[in-house]
């Protein structure tokens, strides 16, 4: 009896996980356009907040500036197989230390940043920290942990669109992801660097300066209060870097256009 | 799926109905649209207590109820889970989480329509026997 029971107990199993592995085999993904709806959504809710965000920033269009980051941009993406067309890059004229991504690949990188950084290394470290924050699918995740999933797809209908855009607007901005998040981009970060043949100690140069300056009450260290802890991932991105293979060191830019676009920034 | 086997004596009306509502009770959680999938065992659970001193035919039914519950728990609370971790945690929609969801959608729809069958047979004093959860009843459940 009770080896019947142990024999009937076993097909009952593998009848279940039978199914699931045979079920596994079709691509749903695929055939229910999940990956398609997602990426509309992203690109819909994208250009939503750019349009909204933009309307109340100055942009700098000064092609020094903007040509000297889209450069930067262009090295490290192009040692990540990154397509950097995908990335729509921004500079606001703002003396707040801040950069971020918003949905749909937009990077937005303040003044207040490129003037706070001491070589273009640091930089390329905040850029490349934003960029895996996008591969890495980080801002739709936040959007949906912080707004939800209901809003956001209401938000594509147009469904009260304005007060959810300001809100979306308010949590990418000026609130910090989850602390596991925020490794695994510093991880990735480093990992795009050393691609670049750019110095990820230099990065976490920027973060251990930050982290000395978090007790100070700086209006200004906006990437500071999203970034907290500044100090103790400064320590892991050098053990992260130390088991990493270097070659030698390049600039992108030169030293003359690197200090002529920080006088424009910071004037 | 079932058997229909006889029972070693005729259970009276009032018997029939209890045992007929032990399957009943572990359909609340579907009637209620509630999602957690432990609705079900602890409605089916309070129904055992209640009856766990009845006579052998309502005996019977009741832990074969209970026991197709606790197994389907198990199966419907890790996809419960899985499922509470895509909307909370980085956890995202995954191939594999659609065939888990279907598989045990499938499984739950069979259990659901055997469910009905036996309370509908049981009712009426016929005693149904399920593949492999009858098989452990008997071992479980003496007169």
């Amino acid at each position: 009896m009770m080896e019947k029971i142990v024999l009937k107990g076993l097909v009952f199993l593998g009848l279940f996980f039978g199914v699931y592995f045979s079920l596994q085999q079709i691509d749903w993904m695929n055939l229910f356009h999940i990956q398609q709806t997602t990426e509309s959504n992203e690109q819909k809710i994208g250009e939503l907040i750019w349009k909204s965000y933009s309307q109340s920033e100055t942009l700098v269009y000064d092609s020094l500036v903007t040509d000297a980051i889209d450069s930067l941009l262009q090295a490290v993406c192009e040692s990540n197989d990154m397509d950097a067309s995908k990335i729509k890059l921004h500079i606001i004229q703002n003396p707040e230390v801040n950069a971020f991504a918003l949905p749909n690949s937009h990077l937005i990188i303040y003044t207040g940043l490129i003037t706070e950084c001491e070589n273009e290394t640091e930089l390329c470290g905040v850029m490349a920290h934003e960029l895996a924050h996008m591969e890495l699918d980080h801002v739709m995740k936040k959007m949906v942990k912080e707004i939800g999933l209901a809003t956001l797809v209401s938000m594509t209908a147009g469904n009260g669109a304005g007060q959810v855009v300001i809100s979306s607007i308010k949590h990418l901005t000026s609130s910090a992801y989850d602390r596991n998040l925020e490794k695994e981009a510093d991880i990735k970060a480093v990992d795009y660097l050393v691609n670049a043949h750019l110095d990820p100690e230099q990065f976490a140069n920027f973060m251990f300066r930050l982290g000395d300056k978090e007790n100070e009450a700086d209006k200004y260290l906006q990437w500071v209060n999203t970034h907290p802890n500044s100090s103790e991932r400064a320590a892991y991105i050098i053990t992260y870097n130390l088991t990493k293979p270097h070659g030698s060191f390049e600039l992108v830019l030169s030293e003359t256009t690197w200090e002529e676009m920080q006088f424009i920034s910071g004037y | 799926m079932t058997t229909t086997t006889p029972f070693i004596y005729r259970p009276s009306e009032h018997e029939c109905e209890n045992a007929s509502n032990s399957y009943l009770m572990s359909l609340i959680a579907v009637i209620a649209g509630l999602p957690f999938p432990i609705v079900n065992l602890i409605a089916t659970f309070f129904f055992y207590i209640a009856n766990r001193k009845g006579t052998y035919f309502v005996r019977w039914h009741i832990t074969q109820a209970l026991l197709s519950q606790a197994s389907f728990l198990v199966f419907n609370s890790y996809g419960f889970w899985w499922t509470i971790s895509i909307i909370f945690t980085d956890e995202s929609i995954s191939n594999s989480w659609i065939s888990y969801m279907i598989t045990i959608l499938i499984f739950n729809i069979l259990e659901f329509i055997v469910t009905i069958y036996t309370a509908i047979k049981t009712r009426k004093g016929i005693h149904v026997k399920w593949w492999l959860y009858g098989d452990v009843t008997d071992l479980l459940v003496k007169p």
